[in-house]
């Protein structure tokens, strides 16, 4: 790249990368199937740094990557060939914290897990937890909108950010939003976060604390099939309980996870794991209400957690369901698709049909009080043929949850992974909406170019079929 | 006088922009200015409760009295608690919410899904009508606060709560700023999870606690014993969104410096957590300078013409 000179002027020794060997560290993130090689890599201290970065780059017409930890499931951080990556992950110091006012300030490359652990010993904690929390960096977060198991009734990072430094893609900067909650105006925080990187570079993220709840009480119910694990999911809600966490793991990823971290869970063909925070009385209340559904919708065994200790031993098969899966099978395929509620039966039964039709089977483990299923299709990479059969089984399941008025992705972004599945969601006029957002931004197409709307470059000339949107669906099809 | 067109159906509302750049005419969607105004009174449908999903689509002119008169029949509400009974749309286009912000906040974290008409009457759909969904940019969140600026809300999926067994309020005196910083700051950290904090300044300070029976009461003795109580009841929160329907401005304060800001002031309603106060007199725009360009910038892009007013 041109400026490489003058990015070695701006930046501090060392903040410049350009040897291929150290390079080859940056050419992909958690979706490793997709790798680019950056002409650079920089590494900035400050937002001052970023901006000169983003200015230099902007000024060149050279397009550039922000990254954090690069634990990304759909590619947002691949680089681009030819471009610059803007790691953060040197921009890592809190930066103020405020627990008068419930909040706390952070660089973009504070891990998820830092932030609560900075605040606990006072009481109080970070809610949005996605399951790679102790790597996962802040800026990351607001770039994917993350959430993880407890998102269920805390909400995902877009409710959890109160205010934003933005470098914006020509090198300006603005501070979108404040401490207070109430802001005049669209609401541009609000589109920014869970934007895959493609509006801008957050240097400094205002986050909302919670007083850390006094009781957390989990139950783990065994069924006899999922259909049985779900109706309970479905009596919790209607009896008006708003779980902080339910997530149902079918037998395959049971016995994965008996194989890999042996959690000693009954022997079933389904678990439904319930978490409940609040108020001590109110917990126990909830708690008494949840375990009487369970047991009218069939659970032939319950276990309850009172302590940390006990419940991590209850999650921890849970958290362990992915990479239990090398215990089963050689490799396996993380899907990631949303459905309403109550039509996991439908999509669950529909899964199995595909099963049967591919040849191979599927774990499934999803958080079901929100509908985001992951199933796990598992293959072996040496057989001929069955990589891409994996692959089509996991877009087949994927076309099934939007056929149920769901979505693509519940938390692991489009990227590149699902850039050319979004004209399976949206018609052209959405994505052409989304795209003059964009131009507002980033004018010049720099800022993580190629990542979440489908190109041609990317998908070919025609992009996938399009069906009608589930708004539209249920506004008895009024698109013109 | 403006002429007021009302719209029945998404089709009418994108004919009726898509033509009015070639008329000539400015288009006001709740505000004033235009040549027109475009009215959502006959948009006016709930399009679908799926109560197990504890979510539902409407279109924007539904008021949110009229929608949770019908939800409350299965259990369930829109948690937003603004004065008066304004449509879905109003809520979301000047982010409106009440007192029980505090728990659900507002409209953009309870807006899962928009379809929205703009300017040039392209009709454009963002989100869905799952709770958890992160494919593609979230116009519903963009729209939350647009004013009418960026197009037409026409049809909103949102998500629901369960309507709470029971709801208990405490009131407790809130006379100079150090008291009211006090109290608030024992119920904030106390082991108790209200619905809503407000302050009623000057004067009192009002905690609700909604849920489970025995799971309030015991929030409320808890918080009381901290507090003190001067058992006023629930009519406090009539007040309190009165006095806020009253007000001409919304003044933002960061929530550590309460005491700060109450000195400053003579009467307000204040929300405390989120760090708003409702006030008397109009408020100047708090935004960088650098945001409010950005802004516009987003405005023309979606309305190069300037249709809207």
């Amino acid at each position: 790249m041109e400026p490489a000179g003058e990015l070695r002027r701006l930046l501090p020794a060392g903040a410049v990368i350009e040897e291929p060997e150290q390079l080859r560290t940056y050419e992909c993130d958690g979706l490793t199937g997709h790798r680019v090689m950056p002409s650079l890599v920089v590494l900035p201290e400050s937002t001052e740094q970023v901006q000169a970065v983003v200015r230099a780059c902007h000024a060149a017409g050279v397009p550039f990557v922000a990254r954090g930890a690069g634990t990304g499931l759909s590619g947002g951080a691949l680089p681009v060939a030819d471009g610059v990556v803007i790691a953060l992950t040197r921009m890592n110091r809190i930066l103020e914290v405020d627990l008068d006012g419930a909040r706390i300030v952070v660089q973009p490359g504070v891990t998820n897990l830092q932030v609560t652990e900075a605040v606990i010993g006072d009481g109080w904690y970070y809610a949005p937890d996605p399951s790679s929390q102790q790597v996962c960096t802040i800026g990351g977060n607001v770039a994917e909108n993350s959430g993880g198991a407890h998102c269920l009734k805390h909400g995902f990072t877009v409710n959890h950010v109160t205010a934003l430094t933005v470098v914006l893609p020509d090198g300006e900067l603005v501070r979108l939003g404040g401490r207070s909650l109430e802001s005049p105006g669209p609401d541009l925080l609000g589109v920014f976060v869970g934007s895959e990187g493609t509006l801008g570079i957050a240097t400094e993220i205002t986050l909302r604390l919670l007083r850390r709840p006094e009781a957390v009480r989990t139950v783990l119910a065994a069924f006899d099939s999922t259909d049985a694990a779900g109706g309970a999911v479905s009596g919790v809600v209607s009896a008006g309980i708003l779980a902080s966490a339910m997530e149902i793991m079918d037998r395959l990823t049971i016995e994965a996870a008996e194989a890999a971290v042996r959690p000693g869970y009954p022997d079933a063909e389904a678990l439904l794991l319930v978490e409940l925070d609040g108020p001590a009385p109110q917990v126990e209340e909830e708690l008494a209400a949840v375990e009487a559904i369970c047991r009218d919708c069939g659970a032939w065994e319950l276990r309850t957690a009172g302590d940390d200790h006990e419940r991590a031993l209850l999650w921890k098969g849970r958290k362990s369901a992915f990479a239990a899966m090398g215990r089963v099978s050689p490799d396996y395929y993380v899907q990631d698709g949303v459905v309403p509620r109550t039509k996991l039966p439908e999509v669950l039964r529909r899964i199995a049909a595909l099963e049967a039709d591919y040849g191979l089977r599927v774990g499934n483990v999803f958080h079901a009080g929100d509908g985001n299923l992951h199933p796990l299709v598992l293959y072996d990479a040496r057989v001929e043929g069955e990589p891409e059969r994996a692959r089509a089984l996991a877009e087949a399941i994927l076309e099934a949850c939007i056929d149920a008025g769901g979505s693509l992705t519940g938390e692991h972004g489009i990227g590149v992974d699902k850039a050319c599945s979004m004209p399976l969601l949206f018609g052209a006029d959405d994505l052409e909406a989304m795209q003059r957002v964009r131009r507002a931004f980033d004018p010049a197409g720099l800022c993580n170019p190629g990542k979440l709307f489908p190109t041609p470059r990317l998908c070919g000339e025609v992009p996938g079929p399009y069906r009608a949107h589930p708004l539209e669906q249920a506004g008895l099809a009024e698109r013109l | 006088m403006p002429s007021v067109s009302e719209v029945a159906s998404v089709e009418e509302a994108a004919e009726l922009l898509a033509g009015a750049a070639g008329r000539g005419e400015r288009v006001s969607i709740g505000r004033e200015g235009g040549d027109v105004v475009l009215s959502t009174a006959a948009l006016d449908r709930v399009l679908e409760h799926e109560a197990g999903d504890l979510t539902a689509i409407v279109e924007a002119g539904v008021r949110v009295g009229e929608l949770n008169e019908r939800l409350a029949g299965h259990g369930q509400m829109l948690a937003l608690d603004p004065p008066g009974n304004p449509t879905i749309g109003a809520c979301v286009a000047a982010n409106l919410s009440g007192p029980r912000r505090h728990r659900y906040g507002t409209a953009r974290d309870l807006v899962i899904g928009v379809t929205v008409v703009l300017a040039d009457g392209t009709v454009a759909s963002s989100g869905g009508k799952v709770v958890k969904n992160v494919a593609g940019y979230d116009l519903g969140k963009l729209f939350c606060g647009s004013e009418g600026r960026l197009g037409l809300i026409a049809r909103v999926a949102l998500r629901l709560h369960p309507l709470p067994a029971a709801a208990r309020t405490l009131v407790a005196p809130a006379g100079s700023p150090a008291e009211a910083a006090a109290k608030a700051r024992a119920v904030l950290r106390a082991p108790v999870a209200p619905s809503a904090v407000d302050l009623l300044w000057p004067g009192r300070l009002a905690v609700l606690f909604e849920g489970g029976r025995r799971g309030v009461e015991e929030q409320l003795g808890l918080a009381r014993s901290l507090v003190g109580d001067t058992e006023e009841g629930d009519t406090v929160w009539a007040e309190a969104r009165e006095r806020q329907a009253g007000s001409q401005g919304r003044l933002p304060f960061p929530p550590a410096g309460l005491a700060d800001a109450l000195g400053g002031l003579d009467e307000a309603v204040v929300r405390i957590s989120a760090g708003v106060a409702y006030v008397r007199s109009p408020v100047a725009d708090p935004r960088d300078p650098a945001e409010i360009a950005l802004a516009e910038r987003v405005r023309a892009q979606l309305d190069p013409a300037g249709v809207l007013a």
